[in-house]
Order: structure tokens, then C-alpha cells, then sequence
């Protein structure tokens, strides 16, 4: 037994790890979420935002891959916006990042009878990574003159009196790579002084962990968790509450292997 | 045919019966969007059949996939920037409305183009003068931006008073663990006495924060796992109740 457990066949911890997945998913079991410090910051912030008739600058630098993690997030913090009447400049620094953005845009958007142009503005992507976080600090007309269909932003209601980053209220990125860290923080929050926070994937969490405690973000949503958080916040259960069952359930299925295969590993170096 | 070749021609069969019977119930419809809908899921499946072993099929799903990205990104940059910005502001230059064209886009045109000149012999000492450019750029805007934001803001927090709160023991943890990890990777002096006790306490602070990284990265992982099943269970199969 012991040897079995040792020697297991990797393809049955992933059969586990499957049915650990789907069936919490087909059983339609919500666990309570209790929303944490850094989501209720970002919370509060936007709070803010829409006491005070604000706009928020929300900037997308994910792709397909993290689609499952950070579309919810996205979700999630257009839903707040739109339902305070928040008005939102999105923008791309991922090349992947435009149809993804336009997709939930346009999904939040016409849930809140939100109209183009006015209540939000979709400029599209920009390469250049740093130095368009830059560029858009000195001259934001300059970084982005037109929005993702060609249309000038200076014929925008929303965009046309808006000249620096200076000029939003808040600066949320949706970050599954360093554009938190390496982009936002050093050239934008840093130079620009505005309030920024960040929703970013689960493996980039600790990394910016840092930086909450500097106070150079406001506030963090890490991962699936973040998003089912502010999911609660907003009031809305959607695709992230949904999955963090079947996420416990994983977890507990894989802490039962580590917990069972070091068992096993003393037991045979006792023999 | 050998055994795995059996089984991976059931598994299509078998989609494309699951396919037919969904069609043919009126879960999906005969139209473009169910037919995303199939080819995603599909390749989905595709791509995880790695997990029983490499086969043609996950070969052929991780091809397209590299091929679809690629084609996605170029034609993102052409649309979004080589012809929507440059392209167009440059034309416009001669054109009847010659304010909406910008003559300093020439510059970043030109030094681009020099990179190219890399593919041959012959030029490409050229592209040397958009790398200096470049280099040049990069180290002049990184090295104050790096020490303002990730070394005199992060130290700052760290040498808080301390007190007797939560908030207290919080800072005074973390300032053991920075002077522990600063010891440990202090490589100048023996790592024995004082020096190796105070270290010893920097190898736990390390291997703490790995094992963070780590949950946070299975987290990540079952998140995406999580997302495609679902895609499958809801989207494709329908068998989700909410």
C-alpha cells in the first residue's frame, strides 16, 4: 500500500483533481465569501470615485490565457463602476487584451444602459508597454489620439477634457503580467501621484504584496479569490463566487495527497 | 494500430456524436456562435488529452493555437499603430488636411525601420544606432524611476516605529525578515555564530514566502482549470443550473 501510494500514476490525482472541479460546479454550491482588507480598499476607493462624480481609467494587460482569472475581475469592477454611474477610459497595454476588453464592455455597458462616448470610452491598445504609461502622464490625447474604432478622442465627450493622467480619479490595471510592477507603479503611480490599485492573477499576488504596505496601491484583487470578493462587494454573484467551491474542494483534494504521500515517504524510510 | 490510436478515435467519435446529440436537442444551434462554441471546446479537450499523453491531436490544438496568437498580435499592431497611427498621420501629411500628419513621427519611424536592417549583412551596422537609442532611453528613464519606487518607497514602510499593536508585531516581523534575508545573501562573511543563527532565520523567511508563491500558483493553475471546465460543463454541455 504504502509503495502504491508512493509510485501513484499522476493521471489519477488529475482524475481527483477533476471531479474535485466539476462537481462542486454541477452541484451549484455558493460557499460564504468574506471579502478581505485590500478588495474592500479598492471598494471604498471607487466609492469615492462616485461620491465625488469621477472617472476611472481602467487599463487591460491580460490575454486568453488568463482569461478565467481576470475576466471576472473585470466583470466585476465594470459592474460597481457602471451601477455608481463611474465613468470609464479603458485602454490596452497587452496586445491580446483589445477583444477581450470590448467583450465586457460591451456586455456591462448595455446591462447598465450605458451609452458610448459619454458614460464609457474604449481606446484600444497601445505597444510600448512603459513608456505609453509614460506618454499617457505628459499627454494623454498624444499616447491614445483616437479611440479602438478610429474616432478621435477629442470628438468624445467623455475623453476630450481629459489631458493627463492627473485627470482620472483612479487608475485601476488588470494585470496578468508586470504591468502592475514594472509599468503602473514605477513610471505612473510613482511619478503621477494618482490612486492606483491593481487586479492581477493569483501567482503575481505575493509579488505585490510589497507595495500595499508601501501604500503605492491602494488595493489588491489576487486572482479567482479577489474577483469572487468583490463579486460580494457588488452584490452580484457571478463566474468567480461559482468557482471558488470547486476551488476549496481542489485544494482540499490536493492537501489529502501531500498530506498522504509524506506519510507514506516517512513510513518507507522507516522500513 | 496500436492501443492509444483506439482510444484517441473513440474520443473523437465520441465528440462528435456528444456534438450531433447537442444539435440535434437544441442545446446548441446551427449557427457561427455554436459552432466557437465546438471548435473551442474541442480543442479544449485537445489540449488536456497531454495529461493521458503526447498525441497528434493536443500537437495539432497547440499549433493552431501558437498560429492563431500570432496572427491576432500582428494584426493588432498593423491596424492599431502601423496603419492607424503612422501610416495614416504620415499620408495626411500631403494630404488637404496636413494638421491631422505629424512630421516627428518620422523619427521612431525611421529608427524602427533601422532595426530591421539586422537581417542583412551588408546594413546592419545601422540598426546600432536605434539600439543606442534604445539603450540609451531605457537606462535613463529606468535607473531613477527603479531606486525611487522599489527601493526608497519600499523602505520607508520598513523602518516604521514600532509599537505595542497588531500593526506593531506585523512591522517588526517583517523587519526581522528583511535584516535575516539581507544576512543570508551577505556572502562576505561566514555564515557561522551570530551570523549563521541570523541567517539560519532568513532561510525560514525564504522558505515561507515560497511556500506562498507556491499556493498562489496552484490557486492561479486550478482557477484556469476551472474556467475551461466550466466552459464545458455550461457553455458547451449545458448541464449547469444556474
Amino acid at each position: 500500500m504504502i509503495q502504491w501510494l508512493m509510485n501513484i500514476d499522476r493521471r489519477i490525482i488529475f482524475i481527483f483533481v477533476f471531479f474535485g472541479v466539476a462537481l462542486p460546479l454541477l452541484s451549484n454550491v455558493f460557499l460564504p465569501i468574506k471579502p478581505t482588507r485590500d478588495v474592500v480598499a479598492v471598494y471604498e476607493e471607487l466609492e469615492k470615485v462616485a461620491e465625488a462624480g469621477g472617472t476611472v481609467l481602467l487599463s487591460f494587460s491580460y490575454g486568453a490565457s488568463t482569461v478565467p482569472e481576470m475576466q471576472p475581475m473585470a466583470r466585476a469592477i465594470l459592474r460597481h463602476c457602471f451601477s455608481r454611474d463611474i465613468k470609464v477610459v479603458a485602454v490596452c497595454l497587452w496586445p491580446e487584451a483589445p477583444g477581450l476588453a470590448q467583450q465586457v464592455l460591451e456586455e456591462i455597458g448595455t446591462e447598465f444602459g450605458k451609452t458610448y462616448g459619454e458614460d464609457y470610452a474604449f481606446l484600444g491598445y497601445k505597444p510600448g508597454n512603459f513608456s505609453v504609461v509614460l506618454n499617457m502622464g505628459q499627454d494623454f490625447h498624444d499616447a491614445f489620439p483616437q479611440d479602438n474604432w478610429g474616432t478621435a478622442i477629442e470628438d468624445l465627450p467623455l475623453t476630450r477634457n481629459l489631458r493627463t493622467l492627473r485627470d482620472f480619479d483612479f487608475v485601476f490595471d488588470l494585470a496578468a503580467g508586470d504591468s502592475i510592477e514594472f509599468w503602473w507603479i514605477p513610471y505612473g503611480q510613482e511619478k503621477y501621484g494618482f490612486p492606483f490599485a491593481g487586479g492581477c492573477t493569483a501567482v503575481m499576488a505575493p509579488d505585490l504584496f510589497p507595495f500595499l504596505q508601501s501604500r503605492q496601491m491602494v488595493g489588491l484583487l489576487g486572482g479567482l479569490a479577489g474577483a469572487a470578493e468583490y463579486e460580494t462587494l457588488v452584490g452580484k454573484q457571478d463566474k468567480a463566487t461559482a468557482g471558488m467551491s470547486a476551488q476549496s474542494m481542489a485544494h482540499l483534494i490536493i492537501v489529502v495527497f501531500i498530506v498522504f504521500g509524506n506519510i507514506a515517504f516517512f513510513l518507507s524510510r522507516r522500513r | 494500430m496500436t492501443r492509444d490510436t483506439y482510444i484517441f478515435l473513440a474520443l473523437v467519435l465520441t465528440f462528435a456524436f456528444v456534438n450531433g446529440v447537442l444539435l440535434a436537442n437544441g442545446s446548441l444551434a446551427a449557427d457561427w456562435n455554436s459552432l466557437g462554441i465546438m471548435v473551442a471546446a474541442g480543442l479544449t479537450l485537445a489540449l488536456y488529452s497531454f495529461l493521458y499523453k503526447d498525441n497528434p491531436l493536443f500537437k495539432a490544438a497547440e499549433n493552431i493555437y501558437v498560429g492563431v496568437a500570432a496572427a491576432y498580435v500582428f494584426g493588432q499592431y498593423w491596424y492599431q499603430t502601423i496603419y492607424g497611427e503612422i501610416f495614416v498621420r504620415l499620408k495626411a501629411l500631403g494630404g488637404e488636411d496636413s494638421t491631422q500628419g505629424d512630421w516627428w513621427l518620422l523619427a521612431p519611424t525611421l529608427l524602427g525601420l533601422l532595426m530591421l536592417t539586422r537581417f542583412s549583412r551588408r546594413f546592419g551596422w545601422l540598426s546600432r544606432f536605434s539600439f543606442a537609442f534604445f539603450v540609451g532611453l531605457g537606462a535613463g528613464l529606468t535607473i531613477p524611476r527603479t531606486i525611487s519606487s522599489f527601493i526608497l518607497a519600499q523602505i520607508e514602510p520598513t523602518l516604521q516605529p514600532l509599537s505595542w499593536s497588531v500593526e506593531g508585531l506585523n512591522l517588526l516581523i517583517i523587519l526581522v525578515g528583511v535584516v535575516a534575508v539581507l544576512v543570508y545573501f551577505f556572502f562576505s562573511v561566514e555564515h557561522s555564530g551570530v551570523v549563521g543563527k541570523v541567517s539560519r532565520v532568513g532561510i525560514w523567511f525564504l522558505m515561507v514566502s515560497f511556500g506562498a508563491s507556491f499556493g498562489y500558483t496552484i490557486m492561479a493553475r486550478l482557477s484556469l482549470l476551472i474556467g475551461r471546465v466550466t466552459f464545458l460543463l455550461d457553455d458547451w454541455l449545458h448541464l449547469m443550473t444556474n
